[in-house]
């Protein structure tokens, strides 16, 4: 067994289309309620697609600092919920600014960058088209649009200002950085923040995801080379995880934060403890065949120093992909054939991109914690190219302590999270 | 004992030159690359002028180019440099050696939005008189009139991933978007990955391009672009009192770090190691740097403790240096705090004086030159240098390159947001 530090999560801060906090959160992840469901965020007649994971009571200006309060102009709406994800997480560790020394405290945070505000270039672009002309007019963009754009336009949207925002309201002076592989950026933070409370670099790090999609430019554009499911007609059913009838996924919104603490540090400040982290393992399975998402997983239990038996469940990326998900069936059955369930919580709340590793690990975490796993929505019909047994149903005991989390792209960047149920 | 680290391949895409051979003797004669933007018409703009990369085609690098036809000029760029990273570790072989040990981490910057369609489709869906943008009019018109092919590979994660699929590189993969200190953050954290045995290899660096319209928009609204639109060429000036701002780049830089013993057992040709790593934030603000440079002074010491170096071990500094009033002064500060009165007497200059600032490709392209250098005994200048600034007064190597012999480089990247990093790259000693 490896004498590395060892890290433990300490804090969780949750906005999701189905519940926010830890406890609401959980709540509704074990009754198995659905948050996918007709956007309403704007119209969406228009789009193959109309169905997101859409969190619908979110105010950030209810939320945030008071004292912050005033930057919010220069935050759009996948930014806010990544600094309101930041100040749950913290508030729930029970870290307020100042409470651990500023250099000793970093940030990872999973991001993208956001997608523009319509009205932020509305005037702008209407005072560059000609009548029937198609292609802008860049001269009168340069002379008279340019000049309509907000003066901050750019920094709304900054893939790293979640993770800037952050240091600023809480002092934190550490190692700040921000992931951007797509859905497996979430995981990446979490392994670069254990590496970083491994070599002693900081003793807390905040590590995030957030990513608002249900956006009018997002959606036009993911319509456009994704896979969205087309079932319209049944919003909540529509994502279904390695069953047979799947016909795609279906974008959210949201935020998932932790701290991520060096056990020693937790322990001398009698911090709550959700759970262990104990490896994060990532690598390329070119081609979506599954031996490099196995090589992966395999990778991670080694890290671990876990065996597949310890494992109680496979947190599954299970967007209800065609492709996604047989791939990601086929990676999991070569470690561990059928014998270890798979979990995919991904149909409740819609695929939250940059949030969507860290949100999905969450519900593993509450899992371990609470020892009761719930079963995975909307998988009925097995499908003979996803060889793994899917946990449906009502909540089964947890047990076994570990659980592995499972990211990937399309691309094949593929990441696996082994955590540890913390038993004190 | 910690698994040491060497550089054993670079390549690069810069305006100043498609390999690393042509960008340092560019650098080392003081020719910028400075000038109109051609990309697009950019005559009405407040800045007209950037510092871009001509003459580049893909199908030089990569075989089935036809197949990046959708991606962006990050993808392309990175692509290039990448190739031209792995052939020369000699590691462009995918049968060669344990592909899953071999990762990729770049500081990529974004696609970026189809310009043309995204204006028309606002326009259209903003008729006169219309107080806001009607969204679902916009997405209707949108799924028409936008390219879906080049929208799917205009993801984060894009860049990253192709350099993988190309090159057999199986390992880690990470992709980190810090601004201006992103590449060198992904050069530090690889450096990280493999210290901690998580792979032998990683190609690490970064790629960009910003030169577009919206992206010349965001800067010119920031005011953070010099402006100095009669005279492009000198309008690069860090550390002169007149300076008015950054010159906006494009480029890819990509590093081939490897574990020592790894390098050493395959007979590698090892151009430096990688000795030392920094990382910060300022705490801050979203764009200004702290105005005593504290998370720049610490990055700087942690790198030098990371090496287990002492300031007076430090024989150049490749700046940050971009131009802009605050950075440069502040960078000066800095410098001052952790070199105390060795702070005179260290040949500091800004690669972006030449190259404009290649956003987040410019660390890595400047840890390349910084290695060169080394290898050479040659620092590059800071050209257009003229008028002294009170707050700027160390020694910026003016105008002229000169040689120098020295063991130990420093190179300093700071980003909006307040990311502080700093590399130090050693010659390399058994």
């Amino acid at each position: 067994m490896t004498t590395a530090r060892r890290a433990v999560l300490t804090g969780f801060g949750v906005i999701s289309p189905v519940g926010s906090g830890p406890a609401a959160f959980w709540a509704a992840v074990r009754a198995g309620t659905p948050g996918v469901r007709t956007i309403t965020h704007l119209d969406p007649s228009h789009l193959p697609s109309r169905m997101a994971g859409e969190v619908r009571d979110f105010s950030a200006k209810a939320l945030i600092d008071k004292g912050y309060r005033r930057t919010l102009n220069a935050m759009a709406r996948t930014v806010e919920f990544g600094v309101i994800g930041c100040q749950l997480a913290m508030a729930d560790a029970g870290l307020g600014k100042g409470a651990v020394a500023p250099e000793r405290i970093g940030v990872e945070f999973a991001s993208v960058m956001g997608a523009t505000e319509l009205d932020d270039l509305g005037p702008a672009s209407r005072l560059s088209i000609r009548p029937g002309e198609a292609a802008p007019d860049m001269p009168a963009w340069g002379r008279d649009g340019l000049e309509q754009v907000p003066p901050l336009w750019m920094l709304k949207y900054l893939p790293n200002m979640p993770a800037c925002h952050a240091t600023i309201l809480y002092d934190i002076q550490g190692p700040s950085n921000t992931q951007i592989p797509g859905d497996t950026a979430g995981p990446v933070a979490l392994g670069e923040a254990l590496r970083i409370l491994r070599r002693g670099a900081a003793d807390v790090m905040l590590v995030g995801g957030s990513e608002a999609k249900v956006h009018p430019l997002s959606l036009s554009r993911f319509n456009l080379f994704a896979q969205f499911s087309r079932r319209n007609d049944d919003p909540e059913g529509a994502i279904r995880p390695f069953d047979r009838d799947r016909d795609g996924t279906a974008p959210g919104e949201g935020v998932a934060a932790f701290t991520l603490e060096g056990l020693d540090h937790a322990l001398a400040r009698k911090a709550t403890i959700y759970g262990e982290v104990l490896a994060v393992a990532g690598g390329v399975d070119r081609g979506l065949t599954g031996a490099g998402l196995a090589r992966v997983i395999r990778n991670a239990l080694a890290a671990a120093g876990v065996q597949p038996g310890d494992v109680d469940h496979v947190n599954a990326h299970g967007t209800g992909t065609t492709r996604g998900d047989a791939f990601e069936a086929r990676g999991v059955a070569e470690v561990f054939g059928r014998s270890v369930p798979v979990f995919a919580p991904l149909s409740r709340f819609g695929n939250l991109g940059a949030a969507s590793g860290l949100m999905e690990l969450g519900c593993s975490v509450l899992a371990l914690k609470h020892g009761e796993l719930p079963g995975t929505l909307n998988h009925a019909a097995p499908d003979p190219a996803c060889p793994v047994a899917v946990h449906t149903g009502p909540p089964r005991p947890a047990a076994r302590p570990c659980a592995v989390k499972l990211s990937y792209t399309d691309l094949g960047q593929c990441s696996a999270v082994v955590i540890r149920k913390w038993e004190g | 004992m910690r698994r040491r680290v060497v550089v054993t391949g670079m390549g690069v895409i810069t305006p100043l030159g498609h390999t690393v051979a042509d960008l340092f003797a560019s650098q080392a004669e003081g020719r910028t690359a400075v000038g109109p933007i051609t990309r697009f018409d950019a005559r009405t703009f407040p800045t007209t002028f950037a510092s871009e990369v001509k003459g580049f085609d893909l199908a030089r690098y990569v075989r089935d180019a036809g197949r990046y036809e959708h991606c962006g000029l990050n993808t392309h760029f990175a692509l290039a440099a990448g190739k031209q990273a792995v052939e020369d570790a000699g590691l462009a072989d995918p049968g060669k050696g344990d592909r899953s040990r071999m990762g990729v981490y770049l500081g990529s910057g974004e696609g970026s939005d189809e310009f043309p369609a995204l204006v028309r489709g606002l326009a259209h869906a903003l008729p006169d008189g219309a107080p806001k943008v009607d969204a679902a009019e916009f997405t209707k018109v949108m799924q028409v009139w936008m390219d879906g092919p080049r929208e799917g590979e205009q993801e984060m994660y894009t860049p990253a991933g192709h350099l993988a699929a190309a090159f057999a590189l199986d390992g880690p993969n990470q992709a980190c978007q810090t601004a201006c200190a992103a590449s060198s953050q992904a050069l530090g954290e690889a450096l990280e990955i493999i210290r901690a045995g998580d792979a032998d290899v990683m190609v690490a660096g970064g790629s960009h391009s910003m030169i577009h319209p919206l992206g010349v928009t965001g800067f010119n609204r920031l005011t953070a672009l010099s402006q100095r639109n009669d005279s492009p060429r000198t309008a690069s000036r860090p550390f002169d009192a007149t300076r008015d701002g950054f010159v906006i780049g494009e480029g890819a830089g990509l590093v081939v770090l490897e574990e020592l013993e790894h390098a050493k057992r395959r007979k590698a040709t090892i151009y430096a190691e990688l000795t030392g790593y920094g990382t910060t934030a300022d705490a801050y603000r979203m764009t200004d740097p702290h105005p005593q440079g504290r998370g720049a002074i610490r990055a700087m010491a942690d790198a030098l403790a990371d090496a287990n170096l002492k300031p007076a071990d430090v024989g150049y500094i490749n700046a940050h240096g971009t131009s802009t009033q605050a950075n440069d002064s502040t960078e000066t500060a800095a410098i001052k705090a952790v070199f105390g009165d060795l702070a005179k007497k260290v040949p500091i200059s800004s690669s972006k004086s030449m190259l404009g600032h290649l956003i987040a490709a410019a660390g890595v392209v400047e840890l390349v030159i910084s290695v060169v250098a080394l290898r050479k005994g040659v620092v590059p200048p800071t050209i257009n240098y003229a008028n002294p600034d009170p707050a700027c007064d160390l020694d910026y190597v003016p105008n002229q390159a000169r040689e120098v012999r020295f063991r130990h480089v420093l190179s300093n990247s700071f980003g909006f947001g307040g990311q502080n990093v700093a590399l130090i790259a050693s010659r390399f000693v058994d």
